[in-house]
């Protein structure tokens, strides 16, 4: 069977819902950019309606044109036609990967995501082989390439943090709580806070137990799978979601803590989409009822206030698939805001798009560098000293741009900020 | 399209911006309408130069061209139904000048509507038109289909604000049209004649269009009604008493659960149908009309009258009605918006013909519009895969655009003509005014390249 014709069926629903208004224009960061209509959703989804019509195949320029694009949701919560072009869009990622296959380095990329013990033994020697690829940028943010490695998602301009010589995951699995225990929970930590920002993973825990939460960290969770899936590899995708739902029903929980929204995205929306085994989709659905997002989760069962002075002036950066994604932008500003000594000054734009958009600021980086622009003008114009954001991605993109024009202000997760304010030991204020 | 003349495109703007490859051709293909045509190339230029090139090169070999502002046309003018140049202006898109001491903006046709009604409001002045679909379309896209909108009412449409065009005719040459001092002209008013043209008679390269103040001040109100008649004989009611409110939009109980499903407003989703009102003026003036409104509603047995207390709550609810459209796509999936007009004292009347005829042919029909100028927007709600039911579309569009007529109406207020009301077209200006409107289009565009199949170019439909 065609690959179009194993889809077709699926799709006419949605893409029937488009009326092709265009209000999708006023939304589209990558649209705000390029200006064409071939980076619109409307575009796509005409795009993939002309491939069930028969009127296009499959190609590689399609292929290119439906991976030019952040999955930022943007379009999805604009559309007044309520098209869910963020599953239109994956599927159609889907089946140009069966068709024409993953970008090589890409998929060896997702096969070592899945070995996890691979990839962390990659990263044991990992620290001492970056040091050959990468160098210390001069201003102490991080690495640059030595070399351009645009296949392993490396740019020669683009500054990456050192990855952690001891990943989060190699703290003791079980943290009893401060004081009662309140809840039990599961952090699932995702691989930008185990192996790029553990201290903001530390952060999360140690907040959770001061909450009196008792905070465990599976020992077999894999990389959540966004990347593979988002790229349309979803055999890859799925293995990694059944690891994880595995790996997550095997204990009883109160609930699933994460700290990457795309992570929680994809436990809480996603993997409903790309799983198939009826059985895996029943415990998956009563795992999805238990994610939530750090701050979500405080919020809920009510956070201790016991908060010290913080003198910091912030700005709150939404992160596409916290805000449109998970639905959370009002805990973290609440929480926030309720730090004495915190000015807390909104940015324009807060909900927009950073141009990260996982693999996307590898492929389009340019474009990216755009996007961000607009964000850290946004940011600067607030004259806050840390820019707050709940998204590790956000963060190394933010801090990439901010890097490249010298900007004083910090980028912090916000679990980092509310650790110091509960005054947590070797959490210190930050400035 | 043949190599040479992509070459030819490539050297007069530049090979990033002519796009031939299909996949960036389908993207091209479709406006806020039903129908695709898929273009040759696309071009997308970024100077009045480089279009003249562009026609010239088009007139020379023959080549069709299809002027494209954002595509949210309802009507279809910027489908490439003939294949061709799909010429997309968004790249010409600045703000040249608000000169606040003449109160005229000078503005190239790729400026976003929303765009150039923020900028002028920043300056301290007023420009009304304001299409729904404002955030998206542009200034170019406006004029050529003489978009109106919500304040139609009070402030009339697009086509009130030009006082001059620069325009590219079918040979490539360049003329101006009107002035930017006073929109005078020695000899006719061939601004008045571009302007709703939709891109058949020239290609519209620059705009100067006339500000006005900023009303002092502004009350939004919403009227809650349990028959649509009852709403639609408010409007007439209000009209004849002689209070022209800034606004007056209708609403029947679809859009507004559609809408509401959309936007979580709180409009009242169990009202048979609901006016949006808006008064402005000096604060004094802007009492006593509400008043006199909410009297008129209440006599025309309104169940409910709400009063905007805040900004934030007035703002919600014109969100709410800029949305109605594309929230409609939540209903059924294909949406033929229809923009038929009626003298606003047969407004009942045709609210009840509209009614007649979605039962008559079992088809389910919203309505909404700016009630105020009688205009009204009936949509019918289908999918164009079901084709039996498709067919009843069709009968039923006819039958709604003969009694528009026989109310006195017209086939469109605001939307356009395009490829898909070109076919009655004749119905409405007859036998002669189609003659002579299609010579004023053969002596200005003698191959018939520019924007072909639509308007007085497509082929019209026999009067049954
Ligand atoms: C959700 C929604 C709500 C809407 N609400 C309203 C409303 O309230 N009132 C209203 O009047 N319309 C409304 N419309 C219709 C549409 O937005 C208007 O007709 C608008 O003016 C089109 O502008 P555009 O830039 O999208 O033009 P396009 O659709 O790109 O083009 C429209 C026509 O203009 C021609 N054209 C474009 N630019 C030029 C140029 N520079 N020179 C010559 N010809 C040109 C094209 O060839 C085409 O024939 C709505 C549409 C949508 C989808
Ligand atoms: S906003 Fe939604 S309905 Fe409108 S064109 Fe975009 S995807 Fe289609
Ligand atoms: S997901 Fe974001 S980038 Fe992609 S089409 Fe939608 S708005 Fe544009």
């Amino acid at each position: 069977m065609k690959t179009t014709d194993k889809y077709k069926h699926d799709w006419q629903e949605q893409l029937a819902k488009c009326i092709r208004c265009g209000t999708c224009r006023s939304v589209c960061p990558v649209f705000a950019v390029t200006g064409n209509e071939n980076s619109t959703a409307r575009g796509k989804v005409r795009l993939i309606e002309a491939v069930t019509e028969g009127d296009l195949e499959l190609t590689h320029e399609m292929q290119q044109r439906i991976s030019q694009c952040l999955m930022c949701k943007a379009c999805v919560t604009g559309c007044p036609s309520s098209v869910k072009t963020d599953w239109l869009f994956l599927d159609a990622r889907k089946a140009l990967a069966e068709e024409n296959s993953v970008p090589f380095m890409k998929k060896l990329a997702f096969t070592s995501l899945t070995y996890r013990w691979l990839f962390e033994k990659a990263l044991g020697a990992g620290t001492l082989l970056q040091r050959l690829v990468l160098k210390d940028s001069p201003d102490g943010r991080g690495m640059v390439s030595r070399i351009p490695l645009p296949a392993a998602g490396l740019n020669a301009r683009r500054i990456i943090p050192p990855l952690a010589t001891k990943p989060l995951r190699s703290n003791p699995l079980v943290l009893k709580p401060r004081g009662p225990r309140r809840a039990r929970v599961a952090f699932f930590t995702g691989c930008m806070l185990n192996y790029v920002y553990p201290d903001a993973g530390k952060a999360i825990v140690d907040i959770l137990v001061h909450n009196g939460i008792e905070v465990t960290l599976p020992i077999d969770q894999y990389c959540c799978g966004t990347p593979a899936f988002t790229s349309g590899d979803f055999p890859v995708g799925r293995y990694l979601a059944e690891r994880n739902i595995e790996a997550l029903s095997k204990q009883p929980l109160d609930a699933i803590i994460t700290g990457c929204p795309s992570c929680g995205l994809a436990l809480k929306h996603e993997y409903g989409h790309i799983i198939d085994d009826p059985r895996l989709k029943e415990k998956w659905t009563e795992i999805a009822t238990k994610v939530h997002d750090i701050t979500q989760f405080l919020v809920e069962i009510g956070h201790r206030e016991d908060f010290h002075e913080v003198k910091l002036k912030l700005t709150y950066h939404d992160p596409c698939h916290l805000v449109r994604g998970m639905g959370v932008s009002q805990e973290p500003r609440q929480m926030l805001k309720a730090i004495p000594g915190i000015d807390f000054v909104e940015m324009a734009h807060a909900d927009e798009c950073c141009g990260a958009g996982g693999t996307f600021s590898l492929s389009y980086y340019d474009i990216s560098r755009q996007i961000n622009d607009k964000k850290l003008d946004a940011a600067q114009d607030t004259n806050a000293q840390v820019l707050v954001t709940g998204c590790s991605v956000c963060r190394m993109h933010i801090d990439d741009g901010l890097s490249r024009r010298q900007g004083t202000i910090k980028v912090r997760h916000t679990a980092e900020i509310l650790a110091a304010a509960y005054r947590i030991p070797g959490k210190e204020v930050i400035s | 399209m043949r190599p040479p003349v992509i070459e030819e495109l490539s050297s007069l703007v530049g090979r990033e911006y002519v796009m031939d490859k299909l996949e960036d051709r389908i993207c091209y293909s479709c406006d806020a309408t039903f129908r695709s045509g898929v273009p040759e190339v696309v071009v997308r230029p970024g100077s009045v130069e480089e279009i003249m090139g562009i026609v010239r090169l088009a007139s020379r070999r023959g080549i069709p061209i299809t002027p494209r502002g954002a595509s949210t046309g309802l009507s279809g003018g910027a489908v490439p139904i003939k294949g061709g140049i799909c010429l997309d202006l968004t790249r010409l898109n600045r703000i040249l000048e608000i000169d606040v001491v003449n109160r005229v903006a000078t503005v190239e046709p790729g400026v976003i509507t929303d765009d150039l009604a923020s900028a002028v409001s920043r300056a301290g002045l007023f420009y009304p038109p304001d299409p729904s679909s404002s955030k998206v379309c542009t200034i170019g896209g406006n004029i050529a289909e003489c978009a109106g909108g919500p304040r139609g009412v009070k402030y009339g449409v697009t086509r009130d604000y030009v006082l001059g065009l620069e325009v590219v005719l079918p040979s490539g040459d360049l003329v101006q049209v009107g002035n930017p001092v006073d929109g005078e002209m020695s000899g006719p008013d061939w601004t008045m004649l571009l302007v709703g043209s939709e891109g058949t008679l020239g290609i519209v390269t620059r705009i100067f269009l006339r500000l006005v103040d900023k009303p002092a001040t502004k009350k939004t109100l919403l009227a809650v009604f349990e028959t649509l008649e009852d709403a639609a004989t408010s409007v007439s009611t209000l009209i004849a008493s002689g209070t022209i409110p800034t606004t007056l939009e209708i609403m029947d109980n679809l859009t507004i659960r559609a809408v509401e499903d959309y936007l979580k407003v709180g409009l009242p989703v169990a009202a048979e149908a609901i006016l949006l009102i808006e008064v402005d003026g000096a604060p004094s003036a802007v009492e006593k009309h509400c008043d006199h409104v909410i009297a008129v509603c209440k006599r025309c047995n309104a169940s409910d009258i709400q009063v905007a207390e805040t900004e934030d709550q007035a703002d919600k609810l014109w969100r709410a009605r800029r949305a109605i459209s594309p929230a409609c796509g939540r209903i059924n999936p294909t949406k033929i918006s229809e923009d038929a007009t009626v003298p606003r004292s047969q407004l009942p009347a045709m609210v009840r013909r509209i009614k007649e005829i979605a039962t008559k042919y079992d088809l389910k029909m919203v309505v909404f519009g700016h009630a105020g100028d009688g205009n009204l927007h009936p949509n019918i709600l289908t999918n164009k895969h079901n084709l039996e039911e498709m067919q009843r579309v069709e009968r039923a569009i006819e039958e709604l655009f003969r009694c528009t007529l026989e109310l006195g109406g017209t086939l469109s207020g605001e939307h356009g003509i395009g490829y898909m009301k070109a076919p009655f077209l004749e119905w409405e200006t007859g036998r002669d005014g189609f003659a002579l409107a299609r010579q004023v289009k053969d002596s200005v565009d003698p191959k018939g390249l520019l924007n072909p199949g639509k308007m007085f170019s497509a082929i019209s439909q026999q009067i049954t």
